[in-house]
């Protein structure tokens, strides 16, 4: 058992407060990914968990054990380093057997665990080669090696696959995900990149300004997003944000946008109420629009200004109002700049946005 | 074996010569300025370039030759020849020469007198525009009871004489001869009789009398005199077992220290910039004003006796720095030595230690490493090729230790190789030896920095 449990972090740098007021509980097993911008303090709170940067307050168990204050090596943790941190002076063996010599585990128990790890990262025919003669992929997969043949209850990742070009990423991507489902381990796994947390995590915590904005399993995240920056920060495009008039007409509310009039769904019917008469932010995702090359009644008419082939889609940019939007059409639908199309907004895709305070809405 | 002949031809092609041509002034300069002036400066101690003289058959340079004898050996001067040589010739170096002038004169009956005086006798009052002297005046002879100066028929004391003028007498001066004096002597080489001419410049004669000694050779010689003069020096013993103690106490204690204060450095702890300047500051202080600082410490009435004195740990004052306590000097060179030259190791472990990059120390931590266990795995591994640089520069600037040794021992009770060189070149006047000892002390650095690469080479062997 290896539940990490962290409640109320504070981690300050001077005047800069990098983790504010952090709960978060990630349980046994699981892969929880730590998503946001450059410093948003998903790496502080990383190494506040391993133990090489204490928190100022607040309270960190790992497996009910409080390790607070524990220095690292007594936290049962193992890691793997963004810049690997492979020993250069060192055989990959002894790379990967560090930890357990350190440990002074039984020699034969350290031959077989290596072995084993190395097996798994494919690299059991390097084991007498020294890092410098390897390449940046080769020695992520020592580094992985190494952290997994601790055997620890807790694995921490601190943006591991950022220094590999993007072919290589890809295939490390699925890779991790393979062996981290094959060992029992819970994971914590920092990144910038939004398609890694999506495509590994069980859950993604969201975080921005020291302050995890949304905690929850990536389909979750992407599709209902917590507020306006988890949605323009996941996806790719990501959500589209639009102004809009809540209006109320004949004890039905409406969303204008101009002229055209959006009709929200009946479950935010009594939500959108309060806010008659004022603005909103109307949130939706690309590929969540429909695209219609003639009038409809419910389409809103727009001139197309970009068209990107991406190959499996159709990028097209328009203007409604002063927003820009991206629309994500079928490859096959013909359309050319300064053509028109028409929109249609599926009401159960629409997300709707508080102006002020940014958060979406959810039903009561 | 064609298609091997094809390759290397191809690559002789490819020969890219601009960087030879940016190579060429660095290796004038190495030439210049360290091949030629240690070739000469250490040939000093093994080759005698004045070890024999040759003599000829006869008071010419195209005579054959006689034999030769070695330099210092004690010689009988049979006669003695003055040679006519061109005046172009004359200025040469190391040609001695001996002018004759012809003049013609009056003498006190007011007979006219001509023939050949030496140039020692005339004063030269007029010269032609050539510089030639062309009238002058007969020398008074000081102290001599006969102030008649001998006018000769021939350019040479031996021959018959024309007559004789009184001091001051009015010369004309018609010509000149320039002489080259050749003696003919004897002398004995390993039991046989060598007898032939040599210059005079070779020989030292003694006195009036008709003996002298070979004092240079003309011909030189690869020699063991110097070497074995130093190891016979009853300085060198001393001075080595010294040089090598030294080098055992101060080394292995500086880089210890150095390590300790690298990682206190590096610690980043509130204030390591102090700590920074507080270390190095003996690196800013010279080697004589660091010896006379511990001096200061531990001469009799010094800081360290005075200090004992306040505390009432003593009653009188030691005496640390005297002939009976050597050992306290050999404490006192190696405690100035590591408070001197300990930061310059640690400024190279310091950089050495700024290159291993903060992560790699973090995961031996996460690793399970205890302090002690990161020193030991991590960072003394990796620091090994600046502990090897650093090594090789102590071992070299712990040969050379000199000021402090001369500071606190005034360089008798405890010597050291440099010291020796200094002595026997400035004191001995004996630039040979000196010569010896500074070629020993190149050749012990030499030996210890092959040592030491080839202990980086072997590990970076291993690690290929």
């Amino acid at each position: 058992m290896a539940e990490i449990k962290v409640e109320n972090a504070v981690k300050t740098f001077g005047d800069f407060v990098a983790v504010d007021n952090v709960s978060l509980t990630i349980h046994d097993q699981e892969f929880m990914v730590l998503l946001g911008p450059s410093g948003c303090g998903k790496t502080t709170l990383l190494r506040a968990i391993a133990g090489l940067g204490m928190v100022d307050s607040g309270r960190i168990s790992i497996g009910g054990r409080d390790v607070t204050y524990l220095p690292p090596r007594s936290r049962n943790i193992s890691m793997v380093f963004q810049s690997y941190a492979i020993f250069p002076h060192m055989k990959v063996y002894d790379n990967v057997a560090f930890g357990l010599r350190m440990r002074k585990v039984d020699k034969n128990d350290i031959d077989r665990r290596v072995r084993r790890a190395s097996e798994l990262l494919h690299i059991e025919n390097m084991l007498d080669r020294y890092p410098s003669k390897m390449s940046g992929g080769q020695r992520q997969r020592v580094a992985v090696a190494r952290a997994i043949a601790m055997q620890a209850g807790v694995l921490l990742m601190d943006e591991p696959l950022s220094n590999l070009d993007a072919l290589l990423r890809l295939e490390m991507r699925a890779e991790l995900k393979r062996l981290l489902a094959e060992i029992d381990v819970t994971t914590i796994y920092v990144t910038h990149d939004q398609i890694e947390a999506l495509s590994m995590g069980d859950r993604i915590a969201v975080m921005r300004n020291g302050i995890i904005q949304q905690c929850d399993h990536p389909t979750k995240v992407y599709d209902l997003p917590s507020n306006q920056f988890v949605g323009g920060f996941i996806g790719n495009p990501p959500m589209n944000f639009m102004q809009g008039q809540v209006q109320r007409h004949n004890g039905s509310v409406k969303v204008a946008i101009g002229d055209f009039a959006l009709e929200p769904a009946n479950l935010y019917q009594p939500i959108l109420r309060s806010y008659d008469g004022q603005p909103i932010v109307i949130g939706i995702r690309a590929e969540n629009m429909e695209t219609l090359n003639k009038p409809a009644d419910d389409a809103l008419k727009v001139q197309v200004q970009v068209v990107e082939p991406l190959g499996s889609q159709n990028l097209l940019t328009v203007k409604i109002g002063d927003d820009t939007v991206k629309v994500s059409t079928h490859p096959t639908f013909d359309v050319t700049p300064n053509s028109d199309v028409w929109l249609r907004f599926p009401a159960d895709k629409i997300r709707w946005i508080d102006r002020e305070k940014g958060q979406v809405l959810y039903p009561a | 074996m064609n298609e091997e002949k094809q390759s290397t031809q191809k690559k002789r092609k490819k020969i890219n010569w601009a960087p030879y041509w940016l190579i060429l002034p660095s290796l004038i300069y190495l030439a210049l300025f360290f091949i030629w002036p240690m070739f000469r400066g250490l040939g000093l101690a093994v080759y005698n370039d004045e070890a024999a003289l040759s003599l000829q058959t006869e008071p010419s340079r195209d005579a054959a030759t006689a034999g030769t004898l070695p330099q210092g050996t004690q010689v009988e001067i049979l006669d003695q020849q003055g040679n006519l040589i061109p005046p172009d010739e004359a200025g040469q170096a190391n040609v001695i020469t001996e002018v004759w002038y012809q003049i013609s004169a009056e003498d006190a009956d007011g007979n006219t007198v001509e023939g050949w005086v030496s140039e020692s006798r005339i004063r030269v009052r007029e010269e032609n525009e050539a510089g030639a002297p062309t009238a002058g005046s007969v020398r008074t002879r000081i102290g001599a009871g006969d102030t008649l100066t001998e006018v000769y028929s021939e350019p040479n004391e031996n021959a018959e004489v024309a007559g004789q003028l009184e001091a001051r007498a009015e010369v004309a001066i018609t010509d000149q001869s320039i002489l080259e004096i050749w003696y003919q002597v004897r002398g004995e080489d390993r039991n046989q009789t060598v007898e032939g001419w040599a210059q005079s410049r070779y020989i030292q004669v003694f006195g009036e009398t008709n003996t002298g000694r070979i004092d240079r050779g003309n011909t030189g010689q690869f020699t063991t005199e110097y070497l074995s003069k130093m190891v016979n020096d009853r300085f060198f013993w001393p001075a080595t077992i010294t040089t090598f103690l030294l080098m055992i106490l101060i080394i292995p204690v500086q880089f210890v220290l150095a390590i300790v204060m690298a990682l206190v450095i590096q610690a980043r702890l509130k204030g390591n910039s102090l700590f920074l300047y507080v270390f190095t500051i003996p690196l800013g202080i010279s080697e004589l004003a660091v010896g006379i600082l511990w001096f200061s410490i531990f001469t009799q009435s010094g800081f360290l006796n005075s200090f004992l004195q306040t505390t009432g740990l003593i009653n009188t004052p030691i005496t640390f720095l005297s002939a009976d306590t050597r050992y306290w000097i050999i404490i006192a060179i190696w405690l100035a030595e590591v408070w001197r030259a300990t930061s310059i190791v640690m400024v190279i472990v310091v950089s050495g230690l700024q290159a291993i990059s903060d992560e790699v120390l973090e995961a031996a931590e996460l690793f399970g490493a205890s302090l002690w266990q990161r020193v030991r795995h991590v960072i003394l591994p990796m620091l090994k090729p600046s502990l090897q640089v650093a090594l090789i520069l102590r071992t070299i600037l712990a040969l050379q230790v000199f000021a402090v040794v001369i500071a606190l021992s005034g360089g008798d009770v405890v010597t050291v190789l440099a010291n020796e060189t200094y002595r026997q070149y400035s004191e001995f006047r004996n630039a040979n030896v000196a010569a010896a000892y500074a070629g020993l002390i190149l050749l012990i650095s030499m030996g210890s920095a092959v040592i030491y690469l080839r202990m980086i080479r072997s590990q970076e062997e291993m690690a290929a």
